[in-house]
């Protein structure tokens, strides 16, 4: 560790900007912290879903269905089945749905990918196993259903829980959590 | 391995290079930082209304324009298309239906003139037509005062605004006609400038302070209930030294039947003097949102708003309908979304709830308006105040628990159990009461039967409440030809209604 340090140390008379410089890049990578809210994305609070505004319409869906009772966003688009594979999935998530984000990709309709689709399945049948045990068609994965080997839960029940239609103009005017200024709110009172 | 201090010394351009890759990388996160912060800004942008509206807006119309569909489906609460088994969204005499109601609140208002509900729309009309507000001829004249508005109109936050909470409270209800005149809508539950839910009465505000609750710290879920606790609860006037008939929810004890009661009782509050027994009465408001929270949809934490505003989608669009109704009317969208069973089913288990209530109910009505009359009848055999105190106070009581059980029209459904244990109690104490002017009777040396007056109708049973009908209809009728018009042209010259 020592050494590793020692490599990196620069010229002396280098020290003082290099320590001044370090610091702009790490108080602008907390700013990107702070102003992402990374820190939420541990939790599984449904509010850190519409951190990105655009997920307003699955956030509307899924708070005005029976599954607000019960299921938060994790416990269906997360596997379940290990904290590795939990956290890992998370985190590819994550990263996938940040870049298309901040790349401006998303399209106007979002629907799961293969990936996620895969997860939800697992999920259906994670809390409804009593639902499906007498029918062997009904334990099917996603990539078994893909093949024609049974039917995934949603291609009959279409609506469950965010309805039909999720483009993202389809829940105007919703109510939902979104963050608010990035000001904060002391800061806001001076300008007054 | 040597430090990149001494490789820098040696090739001077491997630190420019350094110099260059961190820029680059600090340029990339500031680029990064501020995608960040633009699509946070778009987050504020989202919900901002497209033409601008004042803080206080009571013209629904012009909330209208930024909110078409919530609008249209809001307009939609003036239809009269539907009744359920005892409910619905018509105008019925439910004096006509059950003759009991004009004597068990003689002497107070609700004898006049008691109709089923009907929608939002319809607020600001039907005060102003219901013989209960009778018939000023002008502003400082008629039976009720200005606290009657408070749960009319939007334009009740905006004159709180203008002329104080306090104020808005004084005087008679004629003298704030001219102002008061866009029906319950948006500004009621809305807050002009994010639209989100925002309590716009004080008296919720007040009643949550009292019990040490921050209504402020309120999820969005319990926004979804609260914003109509706002005025579907019991509440009464506080006439109390320095205040003039400022409106106070009862709930310092608590919110049970039994809490309400005991707040009365400490403060010796009452709404009327009947007219027929004398029994110092408390006439229940409606308690709904109170109902509401004992029954097990309030307990497992289902909104006001997911039942009677369910989500509705329209040409690929999904919003909250505004067109608060009873579920039964859209049993798909609100039950359905939770309950798997038949339409035809769910149906008739609220059927079946409303049914045995009503049972109970029909006994209360029956013994407690005999209690009223035999009470009347000891007053005219010469019983004195000190004899009649025990059977006055179960009157009071057994009425009380009786108004608040059906008061409130869903209650029957919200909380079938507690309604059911509070309309039990009511009849054991009209029972009682009946026992208890038996014996005062004993004393006064009459053993017979109570003859009892014919109250079969609405005509009859109003006579026997001591109310002369024609010439309150007739009043009433040069009121709204009178006075009324003038209210509605001062409203629009003075641009307060469209």
């Amino acid at each position: 560790m020592g050494k590793i340090f020692k490599f990196f140390v620069p010229p002396k008379q280098w020290r003082l900007p290099v320590t001044i410089l370090l610091g702009v890049f790490f108080g602008l990578a907390t700013y990107t912290v702070y102003v992402s809210k990374a820190w939420v994305y541990l939790s599984d609070d449904p509010a850190a879903c519409v951190n990105c505004h655009i997920m307003a319409p699955q956030y509307a869906t899924w708070q005005h269905s029976a599954h607000r009772e019960q299921a938060t966003c994790n416990d269906c688009h997360v596997p379940h089945d290990s904290a590795l594979r939990k956290y890992y999935f998370k985190a590819m998530d994550g990263l996938r749905h940040a870049t298309m984000f901040t790349l401006r990709m998303e399209p106007q309709v979002i629907k799961i990918h293969e990936a996620g689709a895969g997860v939800v399945q697992e999920n259906c049948q994670r809390c409804h196993d009593h639902l499906t045990e007498t029918n062997k068609n009904l334990q099917v994965s996603y990539q078994e259903a893909e093949h024609g080997k049974g039917k995934l839960c949603w291609d009959c029940h279409r609506e469950v829980p965010h309805g039909r239609v999720n483009s993202l103009s389809s829940t105007p005017n919703a109510r939902v959590p979104l963050p608010s200024s990035v000001v904060p709110e002391w800061l806001r009172k001076i300008k007054k | 391995m040597s430090n990149i201090s001494k490789s820098v010394n040696n090739k001077p351009w491997l630190g420019w290079l350094l110099f260059g890759l961190s820029l680059v990388a600090v340029f990339c996160l500031g680029l990064l930082a501020s995608s960040i912060t633009e699509r946070r800004v778009e987050a504020q942008m989202v919900n901002k209304p497209m033409t601008a509206l004042g803080k206080t807006e009571a013209k629904n119309e012009l909330w209208g324009k930024n909110y078409p569909r919530e609008y249209q489906s809001w307009e939609a609460t003036k239809e009269m298309d539907f009744s359920s088994k005892y409910n619905g969204n018509v105008m019925r005499d439910m004096l006509e239906e059950d003759p009991n109601l004009p004597i068990l609140w003689a002497g107070y208002g609700f004898s006049k003139d008691y109709n089923a509900p009907r929608g939002h729309m319809y607020a600001i009309e039907d005060i102003q037509n219901t013989l209960r507000t009778g018939a000023p001829t002008g502003p400082d004249d008629g039976p009720m005062p200005a606290t009657c508005w408070s749960c009319k109109s939007p334009d009740v936050p905006r004159m709180m605004e203008e002329h104080g909470v306090a104020e808005f409270y004084k005087g008679k209800w004629a003298g704030k006609g001219a102002e008061i005149v866009n029906p319950i809508g948006c500004a009621d539950c809305h807050d002009s400038e994010t639209m989100n839910l925002q309590i716009s009465r004080p008296a919720l505000k007040e009643a949550f302070e009292r019990q040490g609750k921050d209504i402020e710290k309120a999820s969005h879920q319990e926004m979804r209930s609260l914003v109509c606790a706002q005025c579907h609860v019991e509440y009464y006037f506080d006439k109390s030294e320095g205040k003039q008939n400022y409106l106070t929810f009862p709930w310092d004890k608590g919110t049970t039947v039994e809490d309400m009661e005991a707040y009365y009782d400490a403060i010796d509050f009452k709404d009327w003097t009947h007219k027929i027994s004398k029994a110092p009465m408390l006439k229940a408001q409606h308690p709904g949102y109170e109902t509401w929270k004992m029954g097990i949809h309030g307990q497992r934490g289902v909104s006001c708003a997911d039942c009677h505003m369910p989500y509705k989608t329209e040409g690929g669009q999904k919003f909250t309908d505004h067109h608060i109704q009873s579920p039964l009317n859209n049993v798909a969208n609100s039950c359905q979304v939770c309950h798997r069973e038949e339409e035809k089913t769910l149906i008739s288990n609220v059927y079946e709830r409303q049914d045995a209530i009503k049972e109970t109910r029909d006994k209360v009505e029956r013994e407690l308006s005999i209690a009223h009359l035999e009470a009347g009848f000891a007053w005219e055999k010469g019983a004195t105040e000190k004899q009649m105190k025990k059977a006055l106070t179960l009157i009071r009581h057994a009425g009380w628990r009786w108004d608040f059980a059906v008061a409130s029209h869903g209650a029957a459904f919200h909380a079938p159990i507690e309604i059911g244990r509070i309309l039990g109690s009511a009849l054991e104490k009209s029972y009682q009461a009946r026992m208890e002017i038996k014996k005062v009777l004993i004393e006064l040396g009459y053993t017979g039967e109570v003859p009892l007056p014919d109250y079969s109708t609405k005509e009859k049973a109003q006579k026997v409440a001591g109310l002369d009908m024609d010439k309150l209809n007739k009043d009433k009728e040069t009121f709204k030809q009178n006075l009324l018009p003038e209210w509605i042209k001062e409203a629009k010259a003075k641009g307060k209604l469209l």
